[in-house]
Parts: structure tokens; C-alpha cells; sequence
């Protein structure tokens, strides 16, 4: 089938490959807060607000981009797995792919909404956090379990 | 929508997977067609009349739930 705006199916492997180390260093990351001087580089900011302090436009400002480069490398794993076509990537599956992302949506939505009202400060801040890359981890889960219970069930077949 | 998927391919003699590849769809669209969670396109549909030499009509049938 032709399809729009996938990747071709090899590059879900890499996807893998890139995601679960980056998701792994990055929750990591998320909770010892680590920051290695290694990763403290001068960076062009297109715009940087300081707590209290002074706000940059287009400038270049001091930074430790180890979070940075996890996240981006979280995002593009994801995308990867997301949206690389199946091995058929068929009318059935496109369907089901479809189907995942609206689940995906709602749900993602659903989750912000309750966190909208009943999380708070510091609390609501993590929630934005990991909202940034639930989106596509609920697709990605959604679709391929979908995919694995049609492919158990017709191994049940006679 | 009914169908005799399973029928015809018992009468032919061939796995899901085999039919898969005749039909170049994946295994999990004939076996979603064969539990009744999927209904085809009508290319896939024809394609599969073609495969079992058959009326497209009597591979796939309306249901009365079709009508609402």
C-alpha cells in the first residue's frame, strides 16, 4: 500500500536502538539531576528567561545539554518507532494506526486534564515533563498491542 | 458484513500466512477479516475473489446490521 508521511520499515529498528537507551539515561537524568561538566557547552538560544535573573534574546548562553540531547534523542526514537511502516504495512494496519492515535490523543488529554486540576507547583511541572514525549509512548503502545493480538489470536487459527 | 474467507481457504487448502502472501496484505488483516473485526477495501476484496476464483459476492455478504 502507498502511504504518506512514514518512515520505511528498517528504520524502526534504529528507532529501538535510540529509544530505549535515551529514555532509560533520561529518566535517569530526570531524577539524580546530574550535570557533567563534559556537557556544559555555550549554545545559541534563540530565547533564554532567567528565574529573577536577565532574559536573552538570540544570543548565546551557558548550558549543560545533557538533558537537552536526551530529550531530542527520546523524541526522535520515538518518532521513529511511531511512525517506520510495518514489515505490510497494509489497509488493516493503517486502520489500526489510525485508530492508535486518536486513542493516543485522547488519552494523552485526558491525563494533562486531570493533571491540570488536581497537580500543583513543582508537581504540575514533572507532569509537563513527561507530557512532552506521553503522546507518542501511548501511540506506540496502543498500536503494537493491537498489532500482537491479532497476531496471537490467528495463531489459534484451526 | 459476512464472509467465507475461512471457508475458501480451508476448501483451497491454505494457511492465513499463506493467503497473506497471495494477497500481499499482513497475516493480522486476514485474520482480523476471518474473526469479523475487519471489513476489506473493495480492491483487497476483488483481490481476494481473484485468489479463490470466485463471485466477490460469494466470498463477502451483507448483514442485516449493514442496513443501520
Amino acid at each position: 500500500m502507498k502511504t504518506k508521511f512514514l518512515f520505511p520499515s528498517t528504520y524502526k529498528k534504529w528507532g529501538w536502538i535510540i529509544l530505549i537507551p535515551a529514555a532509560i539515561l533520561g529518566v535517569i537524568d530526570l531524577f539524580i539531576e546530574t550535570q557533567p561538566a563534559f556537557f556544559n557547552w555555550t549554545v545559541p538560544a534563540l530565547y533564554k528567561a532567567e528565574f529573577m535573573g536577565k532574559t536573552t534574546y538570540f544570543g548565546w548562553v551557558e548550558n549543560n545539554v545533557l538533558n537537552e540531547i536526551l530529550a531530542v534523542l527520546v523524541i526522535m526514537g520515538s518518532l521513529l518507532v511511531a511512525f517506520s511502516k510495518q514489515q505490510y504495512e497494509d489497509e488493516f494496519i493503517a486502520k489500526t494506526r489510525l485508530e492508535s492515535l486518536v486513542w493516543a490523543t485522547y488519552v494523552n488529554y485526558i491525563v494533562l486534564l486531570v493533571a491540570i486540576l488536581f497537580v500543583y507547583d513543582i508537581g504540575f511541572l514533572w507532569v509537563m515533563i513527561f507530557n512532552m514525549f506521553t503522546i507518542l509512548i501511548f501511540f506506540i503502545i496502543r498500536f503494537h498491542w493491537q498489532i500482537f493480538k491479532m497476531k496471537t489470536s490467528e495463531s489459534h487459527e484451526e | 458484513m459476512k464472509n467465507n474467507i475461512k471457508v475458501e481457504r480451508a476448501k483451497k487448502n491454505i494457511t492465513q500466512a499463506d493467503l497473506a502472501k497471495l494477497a500481499k496484505v499482513s497475516r493480522q488483516t486476514i485474520n482480523a477479516m476471518e474473526l469479523g473485526k475487519y471489513v476489506p477495501s473493495t480492491v483487497l476484496a476483488l483481490r481476494l475473489a481473484h485468489i479463490f476464483d470466485v463471485e466477490i459476492s460469494d466470498l463477502f455478504q451483507l448483514e442485516d446490521s449493514d442496513w443501520e
